[in-house]
């Protein structure tokens, strides 16, 4: 039987200041993510994706709610154990590759396992497998610039995955990349999820990127509306994510 | 149109703008500062020990220009780096090349102007705030002196026009190089050197070389006069330049290839923070290092002149203090000083004699000094022996007595200050104990002693000089113009070299501030950039603390580098001084050691001020 890798009861989000007009982004929302799945978070824009994501990754802190992570409670960790643990425990890719530009691929892609004390002897070929997992062992010694919009998402995923986190959090990794570089990305992670048992949760609106997933959260206005799990093809799930995605459209027309 | 979209993104971008305007002020007005002394030769020439001080401010001049054109030019690149991008837009947008190219110029020009009339408004309030506070500190009148000088306002305009005229110049031509493409992705692109071997030893060799020839003239610089001054300016300036253009991304390159250094922590990001942009730092650690060399050496030179007045009064006096009838009140205060040496003395004075005790002076034979042969060697210290053996000794032609010996003569003359200002033209005399209870007077004192720190006792020698004087009044009838003690002379070199310190402080001052302002520019039209990659880095899980410190570390090296150069400059540079210093090297340490803790200081301060720029807040 799996465990749970984030387990989400109950999050609660809101901004502003009690006295002025609040506004909820997050309205108890509750799921769990198993080990090894693959999920989708999905949803027009404004329901609250970013936010979930920003809760779950610990870069922001939920008004209430429990989340955990690989069995670790995050909601009252201080600013430190916090660092330590995305450090440790999470993998990021974001939408604007979030490279560091003033180190190479291969400094970019070791940076985590330095941050973790790891010797240099031991990082070097961890760097190199991860590098050739993902396909780009040739531009490890240039600089970010240098390289394709693909290229930087490859080494941002290589990142993410090289100190083997519990979970990678993806936020829109291929809204900057076109449509073969997106695919190539979606059936790399797709890959990672099959035969290396990484876990990802994937927030997008792009329901082709969505379609490698295995199950789909849809949020709405801050809460969850719809779950959908993958049972046919990738053709069919497609579909299904289009249908639910035209529900809600058609909610927020009424 | 272009007027408009000019002053409108400048209101956008108003923090940097402020950022420029400041480092480009700031360097105006100090150009402007050190103008003022330069140019205004009468208060040179009235003021200086050196005799060719207007040569001096000559070359000063000349580097500073130099420096400040690396620095200028350093500085108005970065309006290009601001700009390129949006002027990348709106060729996009069909803007020609030549509006684009004329936009940055004017660009660049109108804000050169801009800070030309703000910096020197700053650079006149400034040169008066600081004239008049030395002045009141040193006590010097520096008269002659115009913190408003019309000649200096000309040449600081004409200079920085051209320069700024140049430098639009430079940059429309880059942003005429460069296709729409390059312009829009600019800031993305590295400028980290590839070293090529040869080319860091090429650059090393010639840095050793221009910095030897510079550090042999300096050495040699009584020999050389005005020739070792021109070499010397003319080859430690470049050399400063070539040494970190070749060494610095040699050095940074070399450390990053150590991977067990580089792969730990932080240390790649903290590294490539300083690599990644090495051209403009070494441009920058030159030019500061350049200016701590020149502020420092500025103080230290001003300072060792203060602290040469004390030697220079020491070459004639064996004794700090010499007494003459103290009184009670003086007997208790002195009680308190921590004296050396302390020698009381009998005589007697009648209506045409001074007469001494030569059982005291046997007792107690008292120092003198004897002045070498060239003035470069110190006076020795000579004790005086036991050699009076006639009962009577005097100073006067005759066959009754022997006359004083010529070492004894000095030791009372000086020394005990039995001399003609006190005592008008009495004959002095040395008389055994019988003798000398025969003459017919009151029995005086004089106490002689040494202290370890002559200036702490100014205050109280003052007064006993003026006691001395009302003294001299009894005896001869008139108020003598100068007394002989060693604070009068002290005193008087004092007041000479009061301008020389006073010339050696505004510009250590001047340098110092120059230097904060552009390290300070530096950091902050970085600063941009860096909250980005802080905030990646604290997305990514690295805690704050050791952000911190790698804030810590990069600026340590930033920081270090100019000051050890700049301080190996002055340590050398001080020899130059040797001709006219008797020792350029006491009490080196106070001056050193107060720039290091400014310096600290300000390295501290600075990190203070990057961290809560960059580091993300929780």
């Amino acid at each position: 039987m799996t465990k749970p890798v984030v387990n989400v009861a109950n999050a609660q989000k809101v901004f502003g200041k009690k006295s002025e007009n609040q506004f909820k982004a997050l309205d108890n929302v509750s799921f769990t993510i198993e080990e090894g799945e693959f999920v989708g978070i999905m949803g027009p824009s404004g329901a609250g994706k970013t936010t979930l994501l920003n809760v779950v990754s610990t870069l922001d802190k939920a008004t209430s709610g429990k989340i955990e992570i690989a069995g670790q409670d995050i909601t009252d960790m201080k600013q430190n154990e916090l660092a330590d643990f995305r450090s440790e425990q999470l993998g990021f890719i974001f939408q604007d590759f979030n490279l560091l530009e003033n180190l190479t691929v291969y400094e970019n892609i070791a940076l985590p396992l330095s941050l973790q004390g790891v010797s240099s002897r031991k990082i070097k070929p961890l760097v190199i497998e991860v590098a050739e997992k993902l396909g780009i062992k040739s531009v490890l010694q240039k600089y970010p610039v240098t390289i394709s919009g693909g290229q930087k998402q490859r080494a941002a995923a290589a990142r993410a995955l090289v100190h083997e986190p519990a979970i990678i959090l993806a936020d829109e990794p291929t809204g900057a990349l076109d449509s073969k570089n997106a695919h190539s990305l979606m059936r790399t992670m797709e890959q990672l999820n099959q035969f290396h048992d990484v876990s990802i949760m994937l927030v997008t609106h792009d329901p082709l990127s969505a379609s490698y997933c295995e199950r789909i959260l849809f949020i709405q206005d801050g809460n969850l509306y719809k779950e959908i799990k993958k049972t046919g093809d990738k053709q069919h799930f497609h579909q299904q994510i289009l249908n639910v995605l035209a529900e809600l459209t058609s909610i927020h027309s009424l | 149109m272009l007027v408009k979209l000019l002053s409108s993104s400048m209101k956008k971008m108003w923090k940097d703008y402020l950022v420029l305007l400041f480092g480009l002020t700031i360097s105006i007005a100090i150009f402007y500062m050190f103008e003022t002394l330069a140019q205004n030769q009468a208060f040179l020439e009235a003021n200086a020990l050196i005799s060719s001080i207007v040569f001096v401010f000559h070359v000063g001049t000349f580097i500073l220009a130099l420096v400040t054109i690396f620095y200028i030019f350093y500085a108005t690149s970065f309006i290009l780096s601001l700009r390129q991008k949006e002027l990348g837009m709106y060729m996009t947008l069909g803007a020609k090349k030549g509006k684009v190219t004329q936009m940055m110029f004017l660009e660049t020009l109108i804000i050169g102007i801009f800070s030309l009339i703000i910096g020197l408004v700053f650079g006149v309030g400034l040169s008066e705030g600081i004239a008049r506070l030395l002045m009141s500190r040193l006590d010097f009148s520096g008269e002659g002196f115009e913190a408003f000088y019309p000649s200096s306002l000309v040449t600081t305009i004409l200079f920085y026009f051209v320069l700024f005229l140049l430098t639009a110049i430079v940059n429309a031509i880059r942003v005429a190089r460069k296709s729409v493409l390059e312009l829009l992705h600019a800031d993305q692109k590295a400028d980290t050197k590839t070293i090529k071997g040869w080319k860091t030893f090429l650059g090393t060799l010639i840095a050793i070389v221009l910095i030897t020839v510079g550090y042999v003239a300096m050495i040699n610089m009584g020999d050389l006069a005005h020739l070792g001054v021109l070499i010397a300016a003319a080859t430690v300036t470049p050399g400063t330049y070539f040494f970190f253009m070749a060494m610095l991304p040699f050095l940074i390159k070399r450390i990053k290839a150590i991977r067990s250094i580089n792969e730990k922590g932080l240390n790649s990001f903290t590294y490539a923070q300083l690599n990644f942009r090495v051209s403009q730092l070494t441009k920058v650690l030159g030019t500061v290092t350049m200016l701590i060399a020149l502020g420092l050496g500025a103080m230290t030179a001003g300072l060792s002149f203060y602290h040469n007045t004390e030697i220079h009064s020491s070459l004639m006096h064996g004794y700090d203090i010499k007494v003459h009838q103290p009184t009670e009140d003086e007997l208790a205060e002195m009680k308190n000083w921590e004296l050396e040496e302390r020698n009381l003395y009998s005589y007697r004075v009648t209506d045409d004699g001074v007469y001494f005790s030569k059982h005291d002076l046997q007792a107690n034979p008292p120092v003198i000094k004897e002045i070498g042969g060239n003035l470069e060697e110190l006076s020795k210290e000579v004790r005086l022996t036991d050699d009076l053996t006639a009962p009577v000794y005097t100073d006067e032609e005759t066959d009754d007595a022997e006359s004083i010996p010529e070492q004894w003569q000095t030791a009372l003359r000086t020394e005990l200050m039995a001399n003609f200002y006190l005592f008008g033209d009495r004959t002095l005399y040395i008389l055994d104990q019988e003798k000398f209870e025969e003459i017919n007077a009151s029995t005086q004192t004089v106490l002689i002693g040494k202290v370890d720190n002559f200036t702490d006792y100014t205050d109280t020698l003052a007064k006993i000089d003026e006691r001395h004087h009302q003294l001299a009044i009894d005896y001869t009838g008139e108020d003598p113009t100068m007394i002989g003690s060693k604070y009068e002379s002290y005193t008087s070199l004092k007041s000479l070299a009061n301008g020389t310190i006073f010339m050696g402080l505004f510009l250590g001052v001047a340098f110092l501030m120059m230097m904060a302002s552009v390290l300070m520019f530096k950091l902050l039209s970085s600063a941009t950039a860096d909250i980005e990659r802080y905030q990646m880095l604290r997305k990514i899980g690295v805690r704050q603390a050791k952000l911190k410190i790698s804030i810590y570390k990069e600026l340590f090296l930033v920081f270090l580098f100019p000051g050890l150069i700049g301080l190996v400059h002055v340590l050398i540079g001080m020899e130059m001084f040797s001709f006219i210093l008797i020792e350029p090297y006491t009490k080196l340490w106070i001056p050193i050691s107060l720039f290091l803790v400014i310096y600290g200081l300000y390295y501290w301060l600075t990190v203070k001020m990057y961290q809560r720029i960059v580091l993300p807040k929780d």
